[in-house]
């Protein structure tokens, strides 16, 4: 049977093999390209003529922050013939993502651009080069803000340098001037101030309200803004690790913090994250805003620099003041970087008087070099002016977020949030949710205590 | 001669072997990459302390993973919700898509204009229809705002931030785009119906639903019941709507299951937690998919 029907088609049945051979490899070659289509690109080739191309993600992407840092590795590769840098950016809220995939993958780039809160996350996942000898090799230890310095430092769970503390945050309350002297009120000098200010601003009947809470993805840090100078606590875990949340007069000033919401506040802030906030504030639909130094620039687009208060950290009821909010912002370089000489010399640019001046001047943002901080247009920025100045005032005490934790953002960030929306809809008490959460903030603590020793 | 016609139609009869395997060869070494590969990983990972930003403490778990899941009372809510949310958005899809299917299936004018606008919500993209619903439920420049400015309602409020409002606003926007699939799969199946059958329905004097019962209904029956198996599958594991509207929130009001994985794998970096409960809603799917097709008695008609 078989033999028939092979002399039947002899012509056809020989060239079977070869069909067969040409779809394996047209199969292979098929599966080889959809495999190599997921990897990246390897980080820091180099091109031909020796040129070293070094790659930067950015994990904070604005369209006026890309382009202010596009120019600032132009002024770079100006004065470093034979490096280059491409620049990707990534989304703002999902950032890390990208950045543990590349990390489990072994596809990092070169060079990054992390926020002090990171730090942990990617030094748990040994990923970030530490920069301490380097730092200290080349004499910066002089030039940059030795508190910016040691706040990047401390964000890190061993307590080394991954990142280059170029320019720095604070926290900031921005009022509307204009709707201020309409009510016939003076800047808010203290707290009580800004909690009538807050209720007199409010005129729900025109869409009007004195305040806009943070009710939404990153809700804490303006929490922690509102709350901790208020009560007067500069710290968040006391000696024996407990943490300072459930203290009773964090818990007494949580309570008034949540007592704007819908007296003072619109009843969707319950969802809000910083550009609802921001929008409602240049929109005129908020007279208050708590927010960092960074966005003073975007709101000054919208709304007249004239029509913008900048409040002076408000003190405590026993007249000391707590500030919130400095956290560096830096250039960090990744571990398997193949160029790490080339990436340092980027990083030591971002430090120098001429790179941090053009980043922290565009940014908006506290400079790292000291020099850069003596410049003339730190002195006339309303905002940069007050921090600085209220950075160096006496009596002040600085509250760090403890960023060394590995669990501290994912708390913070992911698993609070939910709870905090239940205690403005007023389904759960303030006092039973900051108890709640600084049970697990005390045990995340008292666990790295532990692992230190 | 003989041997090396024997040799001959051995070597053919090798090549011949081996040609099925290289056929599938490229779908196979696909499924095994991109499916199986995967699968078995979360089954792998869900037995282990898998946490990227806490090394120290990853290992092998055994069940523990599962007993934690036992005991959480947020997978218990999750699972609730998401229940609740397959029932609602498949029970109004299909209600939804059977008045389209049957409306559009009657001849007027411009059939064909209202054919494509009905289906038009099926055919933009997850992340545009949550953009869109986002305008429209922003309290600064959506419907709420105009509404308020009219005098209706109040400033500042958003139906995504109300207690009650925010489940029924997601359902809205989950149904805008849902229902038409329905409506799709039901047309193509009216389409079908002989009009013989209800010519002699006529003239044996049935009515409209009479009509309905015994002739629309069985033969939409099938479409129906795979339309509402895929729209069930499809709701339960509804991440991109749901994660870009509301997030979960507020507190965990609209959390699904696989919005809990999601949050737990994704942003807590917890993935041996995470696919540990990835391994537990893939059993629930398997379960109540069989137990559904049984009960509509779908594979009996097939053979």
């Amino acid at each position: 049977m078989e033999h028939r029907s092979h002399s039947a088609q002899p012509s056809r049945s020989r060239r079977r093999p070869h069909v067969g051979r040409r779809a394996l490899a047209a199969a292979m070659a098929l599966a080889a390209l959809a495999l190599t289509a997921c990897g990246g690109s390897t980080p820091g080739s180099a091109g031909a003529d020796g040129e070293v191309t070094l790659q930067l993600w950015d994990t904070d992407t604005r369209p006026e922050r890309s382009a202010n840092l596009k120019q600032l590795i132009d002024m770079f590769e100006k004065k470093n013939p034979g490096i280059k840098v491409t620049y990707l950016g990534l989304p703002t809220d999902s950032y890390m993502q990208k950045i543990d995939t590349a990390i489990a993958t072994k596809s990092t780039p070169d060079l990054l651009t992390p926020k002090a809160s990171d730090l942990s996350a990617l030094v748990a996942q040994g990923a970030l080069a530490p920069l301490d000898d380097r730092f200290a090799k080349g004499g910066w230890a002089e030039r940059v803000d030795r508190s910016m310095v040691d706040i990047t430092k401390a964000a890190a769970p061993d307590g080394k340098l991954y990142m280059t503390p170029a320019t720095s945050l604070a926290d900031a309350v921005y009022y509307r001037k204009d709707w201020y002297d309409k009510v016939g009120l003076g800047a808010p000098a203290s707290w009580n101030d800004f909690f009538t200010a807050a209720q007199k601003l409010t005129d729900k009947g025109s869409g009007r309200f004195g305040y806009t809470i943070r009710g939404g993805a990153g809700f804490f840090p303006q929490f922690v803004q509102m709350v901790y100078p208020q009560a007067g606590v500069a710290s968040f875990f006391r000696e024996d690790g407990t943490s300072t949340l459930d203290d009773p007069a964090v818990v007494e000033a949580a309570q008034k913090y949540v007592g704007l919401y819908k007296t003072a506040t619109a009843e969707s802030d319950l969802t809000a994250d910083f550009k609802a906030m921001v929008a409602q504030f240049t929109a005129g639909g908020a007279g208050m805003l708590s927010h960092s130094i960074g966005s003073y620039p975007t709101i000054t687009k919208t709304l007249q620099p004239a029509a913008v208060g900048v409040a002076a950290p408000l003190p405590a009821a026993d007249g000391s003041t707590v500030l919130t909010g400095r956290v560096t912002t830096g250039f960090a370089m990744f571990n398997n970087s193949r160029h790490r000489d080339a990436a340092w010399k980027f990083l030591e640019f971002t430090m120098s008087q001429e790179g941090n001046s053009f980043w922290a001047k565009a940014s908006g943002y506290i400079p790292g070099n000291l020099a850069v901080e003596k410049e003339s247009w730190v002195q006339d920025s309303p905002v940069l002016n007050a921090a600085v100045a209220a950075g160096k005032a006496p009596n002040v005490r600085f509250l760090n977020q403890p960023y060394y934790l590995p669990e501290f953002n994912s708390i913070t960030n992911t698993d609070m949030r939910p709870d905090w929306q239940r205690v403005l809809q007023g389904q759960l008490s303030v006092r039973e949710f900051l108890t709640t959460w600084a049970a697990k903030l005390t045990q995340a603590q008292q666990r790295y205590q532990k692992l230190k020793k | 001669m003989t041997t090396s016609a024997a040799a001959l139609r051995q070597r053919r009869r090798r090549d011949r072997n081996w040609h099925p395997y290289a056929l599938i060869a490229p779908a196979a070494i696909l499924v095994l990459v991109f499916l199986l590969y995967p699968v078995a990983s979360v089954f792998y990972y869900a037995l282990q302390n898998y946490n990227v930003t806490l090394p120290i403490y990853n290992g092998f778990a055994g069940l523990d993973n599962f007993r934690a899941i036992a005991e959480d009372p947020l997978f218990w809510d999750s699972l609730a919700f998401t229940g609740r949310w397959v029932l609602v958005e498949v029970g109004l899809q299909f209600v939804c898509g059977l008045v389209l299917a049957l409306l559009i299936n009657q001849s007027f004018a411009g059939r064909a204009v209202v054919r494509a606008l009905v289906f038009s919500p099926w055919a933009v993209a997850g992340i545009l229809t949550t953009t869109i619903w986002m305008l429209i439920y922003n309290p600064s420049t959506g419907a709420g705002y105009y509404l308020a400015e009219m005098g209706l309602g109040s400033y500042g409020t958003s139906p995504l931030s109300g207690t009650t409002s925010t489940f029924w606003a997601v359902v809205l926007a989950e149904l805008w785009r849902g229902a038409p699939f329905f409506a799709i799969l039901i047309l193509a199946d009216l389409q079908s119906v002989p009009n013989d059958l209800y010519e002699a329905a006529d003239v044996d004097g049935a009515g409209r639903l009479r009509k309905f019962v015994s002739i629309t209904w069985p033969h939409i029956r099938r479409a129906v019941v795979i339309a509402a198996l895929l729209r069930g599958v499809w709701e339960f594991n509804n991440v991109d709507l749901l994660y870009t509207l509301t997030g979960g929130g507020p507190g965990h009001a609209t959390t699904t299951l696989p919005l809990y994985v999601a949050q737990t794998a994704i942003h807590k970096h917890d993935f041996g937690y995470g696919s540990a409960l990835t391994v537990v809603a893939f059993l629930i799917l398997a379960a109540v998919t069989v137990l559904y097709l049984r009960m509509t008695r779908l594979g009996r008609e097939d053979t």
